[in-house]
């Protein structure tokens, strides 16, 4: 395609109007809808954080992470111990789960971003698994007990807040955090000359370099950006859900979720995690809920992969902007069509 | 005394076994297009990634604008004022022809303000404004060297190197090209162009170093060097020929 880049105001009429309707119904939405809606808003807005964190490094930078939801684990551990272990108040959790998770991804950055392709994904994968075999054989970390965390009201920031710790405010927690990362996202890759030294990297390494880009920098920047957002929201979810476990919180499932939501939504662009990540999750929870069944949005996703990869490797977001090439979608359907004998 | 603004000493790189630069000692003075020729591996375009850091050398030294820069990386060159184009145009094609110019970074305290109006002024240059918001993957090839060459002006370059402007370049677009590259030289960038077009090479160069084998055979103007044995040995492998012309 060689005209203008699409622009994302393409609904009808102001597109304020569309934003403020918007941001009234993600406030009001635990008040109107009650505790039941207020946690699949919340579980939503964690996955699309988190899918949004994943693309920063996966999508904008192009290096496939399948460690990153060790960091949602770290995040996740950092607030549990510190608020378990040593009886601090979650905000010093919170500040933990930055810390370690700033000095583990700088220091997993260092020799990892040296690989590219399957080696840097190999590797970070092994990472990730090594975390979790660690976790699980560390005693700070409950070990196999797993650790359950506080929450009384006096848990938020070390005296009593007079609102209740509970499902509302967690909603509004992972708002807030939803939001700022979506802010971030916006501002650092679509809009600041940092995006475009990422998203040059991605496309072409050497000639990045040969304009000055020092892309060792950047991408240990994109790395540890991106981990540090996935531990916030592993710190909040640790509190959310008081008791943490390494199967859980460090479970390979959730880079797969991230990875599969970025991928679904659109990879590289601001609005496919969102998409992919209430695809997914809407998907997974509803069929739960509704259909009884935790395993049935499974195959579901599958397809929709092999027919985002085949057909629209620019994802929901891609589709919706009209870059789906309907030769190349012919094409390809034929070429399967020939390969399976069904033509 | 000659005011060199680039200049190789024994330069050397080695691929296992293979010589690809045997120190190669070349000399380029300050405001001048110097044009690189040779046969396909005579090893223009490793000297072109050694001397801009994309290959540590084996042997032998690099000086840029009064200062020792052997082995340094790639993007403190290009901050420090050599920039590069490579032999297939590689533009950041999921960004528009703008975020292309503006990606590139510099050490020299711009403000974001002053980077905008610089790309602005070079798109204008190079005659691309118009497709300044398009994305870089839909531009023609020709568009996209013109746009390659507008990202390395981004960093106010002393020297530029380029490799292989016009190929896969239509004649009216590599007559542009051209005339662009005549225009910043005027302006006091000095050039170094690896070329096959024999034709481009004779109308752009001031002086021409010969490659072949992975060594500096020859250096002069373009009529002397045609003239020069080595050189018709390189090209012709060997032949007496009977015409004058070496047929590049």
């Amino acid at each position: 395609m060689s005209g203008p880049v699409p622009s994302l105001d393409r609904l009808p009429g102001e597109p304020r109007y569309w934003y403020a309707g918007l941001a009234v119904l993600l406030v009001a939405w635990p008040l109107l809808f009650g505790a039941f809606w207020a946690r699949i808003g919340l579980g939503a807005l964690m996955w699309i954080g988190l899918a949004q964190s994943w693309n920063m490094i996966g999508g904008y930078a192009g290096y496939l992470d399948f460690g990153h939801g060790a960091y949602f684990g770290i995040g996740a551990f950092a607030a549990a111990v510190a608020m378990a272990q040593f009886g601090y108040p979650f905000l010093v959790g919170f500040g933990l789960a930055i810390l370690v998770s700033t000095v583990v991804a700088y220091l997993v950055a260092v020799p990892t971003l040296r690989l590219t392709g399957a080696y840097f994904a190999i590797a970070t994968w092994a990472f990730a698994e090594s975390i979790k075999q660690a976790a699980l054989v560390t005693g700070i970390t409950g070990g196999t007990f797993g650790l359950s965390l506080p929450r009384s009201p006096e848990t938020f920031i070390g005296v009593p807040v007079p609102f209740e710790i509970a499902e509302t405010f967690f909603y509004y927690a992972m708002l807030v955090l939803c939001l700022a990362t979506m802010a971030l996202t916006y501002y650092l890759f679509e809009r600041h000359e940092f995006g475009y030294r990422v998203k040059a990297l991605r496309d072409d390494q050497d000639a990045a370099e040969s304009l000055g880009i020092d892309t060792t920098r950047v991408k240990r920047q994109v790395y540890v950006l991106s981990c540090v957002v996935a531990a916030v929201f592993g710190s909040v979810h640790a509190w959310y859900i008081v008791y943490v476990h390494p199967n859980d919180v460090l479970a390979p499932i959730i880079t797969d979720r991230m990875v599969i939501m970025a991928l679904l939504g659109g990879l590289g662009t601001l609005t496919g995690p969102i998409a992919g990540g209430l695809l997914v999750f809407l998907l997974e929870r509803l069929s739960s809920v509704f259909l009884g069944s935790t395993t049935f949005y499974l195959p579901l996703i599958g397809i929709l992969i092999m027919v985002t990869v085949l057909f629209a490797p620019s994802g929901i977001i891609g589709i919706l902007r009209g870059e789906v090439d309907r030769d190349d979608v012919r094409k390809n359907v034929k070429e399967l069509g020939e390969k399976f004998d069904l033509l | 005394m000659t005011d060199d603004i680039l200049r190789t000493t024994d330069l050397t790189k080695r691929f296992g076994a293979l010589t690809a630069n045997d120190e190669i000692s070349i000399s380029v003075e300050r405001g001048e297009i110097r044009g690189i020729i040779g046969p396909n591996g005579s090893g223009k375009t490793t000297f072109f990634n050694t001397v801009t850091g994309f290959y540590q050398p084996d042997g032998g030294s690099v000086h840029f604008d009064g200062e020792e820069v052997t082995g340094w990386e790639p993007y403190r060159l290009a901050r420090r004022g050599l920039g590069r184009t490579f032999q297939i145009v590689s533009p950041f094609k999921n960004m528009t022809v703008r975020q292309n110019m503006l990606a590139v970074q510099t050490d020299d305290g711009r403000s974001r303000e002053e980077k905008r109006d610089r790309a602005e002024e070079i798109l204008e240059f190079l005659e691309i404004d118009h497709i300044a918001d398009n994305e870089a993957r839909g531009m023609s090839g020709g568009q996209q060297k013109l746009l390659e060459l507008g990202r390395v002006l981004m960093l106010d370059p002393e020297l530029v190197m380029l490799d292989e402007p016009a190929a896969g370049v239509n004649p009216a677009l590599e007559l542009r090209i051209m005339d662009h590259i005549h225009e910043l030289n005027d302006e006091g960038t000095t050039f170094v162009v690896i070329e096959h077009d024999m034709h481009v090479m004779k109308t752009l160069a001031d002086s021409v170093s010969v490659f072949d084998s992975g060594s500096h055979i020859a250096q002069g103007d373009f009529e002397e060097v045609s003239q020069d044995d080595a050189v018709r040995e390189a090209y012709l492998g060997g032949t007496t020929a009977e015409d004058d012309e070496v047929p590049i």
